[in-house]
């Protein structure tokens, strides 16, 4: 009996064997950048040893990351429904929704630890990771409801409420709870990223960022496995959860899509005014919140007080030149990076249509480092690769390559079997069966993953700077903290964000186009 | 006791992705209280935009539409109308018993005082033993039978059907005509029936009305004189078939 009968954990335990015992090896010859990677037996040795430092840094981290994930998917529930109650709530607050989802955490980190105290940085940056992810889940769940159903319920007089309360929560229920398993690592992440920007004793991020500097590799490796950890361990409570709700009531019949809309398209005006005010949100929201926390204008810009820092004061042109430089370095990396991350995965993707058994073997991998705090993982990377510019390529191919991966392969596994069959009938071979149906299929989650990898690509580009090589944005935001040149820790933080969104922006245009044209709809 | 349904002059027109169409064009029609009228026509002729709009699920583009002389949101918020479509929108966390009592729960009805209604309804439709199972566990027929007794639970006076047996077999089909018939007598609700059942139309309705589509509008409506209760005898008749035969000249456009 071959390996391919064994049920599906046994073989996921078989590979998880398997990658220790290599692990094992490579670690005991310190094959690795000598000794940069320690093998798993040293690693377990020492995080015995120091298991006394961590309670206190796992229950920060933990606080931080539980009350950002309770607020953050809370606020992300209601703003759902909201969105999918009324869909123009959605398209004003569009701006504001895509600059939450693009912004890179650690630019905003130290502008969180300057306006706020104590934790508040920390649930800042946990919630703002739930929030998009949750937010969607419960707009996609809340509108693709048997709109049959929804029918029944209005044809006896009930209107948007009670069509939610009777059947599109419930409906919803399973696509929500699989946001929240997403979630839950980025709540973890978004801690960590609050902690390295500085503030407070405890904290697995502060403790990973203070034995950076040691050469102790083993600690460092026993931190990130129990950040990965907990993350993991919130990850499949969510999934079990959603298993268990599933059960026995799943949907019957293939929800029929209603056609809605089918009125007049809003006049030009009011569309312009739509789209006005969706750009405005995030900038008034930003200069509300100032107002209201009360933080001295020294510290916090308001956007005239970036902008009369950026182009007015006699300082400047200084500003302006560190920035484009700083810039300059940080956007061919973050391209690179993102280039070669999604064309790997795009590449491994589509060979499981040529050899599903590798990709079936891969694909648990790449679904456990979904659960991972990748980023946060960045100073292992940095003790494996050093301070070199390869460095920032690795951290941002690797972010970039899973999700990728993740959502291709998952989009590839539903291209119909008979899809396939049809050319393969008319004697295709494997490559032309790829050209005509598996590439043009993949299309929808190629554009899918692309708009996910942009913001993860900056993000893996700025950490590698900061903690890592000493270039780009990431180097300028953690020198500007040093100095106390807060026009300048703004100024990074609202370039990129505005260069994350603006890439993300570029790729919803492109995809509109190019799926219109062929007819496709893009993928969630 | 009037409990009719009424379009005068309905026009709805659809626009989507640059594309306007007509999917009804000055429509008037007139049901007569506890009459039972069947629709029947090409797809896409506007059959169940007529249905939307006397459910309240849509609104017409000009002309009025009256159910029990009320606007359809309110005769709908009133309990007064029932409706199942071709498919059985069950939902699928809830048991039979619980789907049936669906309506119940959206107008505010106390569930308490339809229990016996319910089981009434359950026996009805021939699903005796199912009441705690979930849709999942049911067959297609059986699942289309606790949508019609949906439709049902509130005792309607009008009850409006689109394609309700569209997924069946035919042997099902005509079972579940004959109950239709039988309940239809025993309530005397004012029906509108959506079919693409040439046989199922004549069978069922007293009248038939006929459309045509581009732009949707009705072509013709033929009177059904057959004497009730008609058993299924009837399908072997020269008469029957002779009434079948105008039906579908009607649908070819003669
Ligand atoms: N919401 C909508 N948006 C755009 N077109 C619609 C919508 N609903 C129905 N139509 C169009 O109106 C016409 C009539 O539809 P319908 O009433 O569903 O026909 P049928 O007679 O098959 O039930 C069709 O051409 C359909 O495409
Ligand atoms: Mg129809």
């Amino acid at each position: 009996m071959g390996i391919s009968h064994w049920p599906g954990w046994a073989r996921a335990l078989l590979n998880l064997a398997l990658v220790l015992l290599v692990w094992e090896v490579v670690g005991q010859f310190q094959l690795v950048a000598s000794g940069a990677l320690p093998p798993p037996s040293a690693v377990l040795l020492r995080l015995v040893a120091d298991w006394y430092d961590y309670p206190e840094h796992i229950a920060a981290t933990l606080y931080g990351a539980g009350v950002g994930f309770l607020i953050g998917n809370l606020v992300a529930v209601a703003a759902g429904v909201l969105f999918a109650l009324y869909p123009i709530t959605s398209r004003v607050a569009r701006g504001l929704n895509v600059a939450i989802f693009a912004l890179p955490p650690i630019a905003i980190s130290p502008i969180l630890v300057l306006t706020l105290s104590d934790m508040a940085p920390r649930i800042v940056l946990a919630a703002l990771g739930c929030y998009f992810v949750t937010m969607t889940a419960t707009v996609v769940g809340l509108t693709q409801a048997d709109a049959r159903a929804v029918d029944v319920v209005r044809a006896y007089g009930g209107r948007k409420w009670a069509a939610l309360r009777f059947v599109q929560w419930r409906s919803a229920l399973p696509t929500i709870l699989s946001g929240l398993r997403i979630a839950a690592p980025n709540a973890v992440l978004g801690s960590i990223l609050a902690e390295f920007g500085g503030g407070g004793r405890w904290g697995l991020g502060v403790y990973l960022l203070g034995s950076l500097g040691r050469a102790e590799p083993d600690r460092l490796w026993g931190i990130g496995l129990v950040a990965t950890g907990i993350a993991a361990l919130a990850y499949f409570a969510f999934a079990a959860l959603a298993g268990a709700i599933n059960r026995g009531s799943q949907a019957v019949t293939v929800p029929s899509a209603v056609l809605s809309a089918g009125d007049k398209p809003r006049p030009a005006w009011q569309q312009a005014l739509i789209i006005a005010s969706s750009v405005a949100l995030p900038f008034a929201l930003w200069w509300v919140l100032l107002a209201v926390l009360r933080v001295p204008s020294m510290i916090a810009k308001t956007p005239p007080g970036l902008f009369e820092y950026l182009f007015l004061l006699p300082s400047a042109p200084i500003a302006q030149g560190k920035l484009l430089a700083a810039l300059a370095q940080t956007l061919p990396m973050t391209l690179i990076g993102m280039v070669l991350g999604l064309a790997l995965a795009f590449a491994l993707a589509l060979s499981s249509q040529i050899w599903p058994a590798i990709v079936r073997a891969f694909m648990p991998v790449a679904l456990v480092t979904q659960t991972m705090p990748l980023v946060a993982l960045t100073p292992l990377l940095v003790l494996m690769l050093g301070r070199g510019p390869a460095v920032i390529l690795w951290i941002t191919i690797s972010v970039t390559f899973f999700p990728a991966f993740v959502t291709m392969a998952q989009g590839l596994l539903q291209v119909p079997r008979a899809a396939l069959e049809v050319p393969k009938a008319y004697g295709a071979g494997i490559y032309k069966q790829l050209r005509l149906v598996s590439v043009p299929a993949s299309l929808p989650y190629l554009f899918a993953a692309t708009r996910l990898t942009v913001p993860r690509a900056l993000l893996g580009v700025m950490i590698a700077e900061w903690l890592a090589t000493g270039t780009g944005l990431g180097n300028l935001l953690n020198q500007s903290r040093g100095y106390m040149d807060y026009g300048m820790i703004w100024a990074v933080a609202v370039v990129s964000v505005l260069i994350s969104v603006l890439f993300y922006q570029i790729v919803v245009v492109v995809e509109r186009r190019t799926l219109g044209r062929l007819g496709m709809a893009s993928a969630e | 006791m009037a409990s009719g349904i009424a379009l005068r002059d309905v026009s709805r027109t659809f626009v989507s992705r640059g594309q306007t169409t007509e999917a009804l064009r000055s429509v008037s029609l007139d049901c007569a209280p506890g009459s039972f009228t069947a629709l029947i026509g090409p797809s896409g002729c506007g059959k169940s935009t007529i249905l939307r709009l006397c459910l309240g699920l849509d609104t017409a583009n000009a002309g009025t539409v009256t159910v029990d002389d009320l606007p359809p949101a309110e005769a709908t918020r009133k309990g007064i109308t029932g409706v199942a479509f071709q498919d059985a929108a069950l939902l699928p966390w809830r048991t039979v018993e619980k789907n049936i009592a669906l309506p119940l729960d959206v107008l505010g009805l106390s569930l308490g005082d339809y229990r016996e209604r319910i089981a009434e309804l359950i026996a009805l439709v021939g699903l005796n033993g199912f009441e705690k199972a979930l849709p999942a566990e049911l067959s297609g027929g059986m699942r289309q039978r606790v949508a019609i007794a949906r439709s049902l639970v509130t005792t309607p006076r009008v009850l409006f059907l689109d394609e309700p047996f569209g997924a069946l077999d035919q042997i099902l089909r005509k079972q579940m005509n004959i109950e239709l018939q039988r309940i239809w007598m025993e309530t005397q609700a004012t029906t509108l029936l959506v079919t693409h059942g040439i046989d199922e139309a004549v069978f069922l309705a007293d009248r038939v009305v006929v459309m045509a589509s581009r732009p949707g509008r009705i072509s013709r409506i033929i009177e059904i004189d057959l004497p009730r209760p008609r058993d299924p005898a009837l399908f072997n008749q020269e008469h029957f078939h002779a009434l079948e035969r105008q039906v579908s000249e009607a649908l070819d456009g003669h």
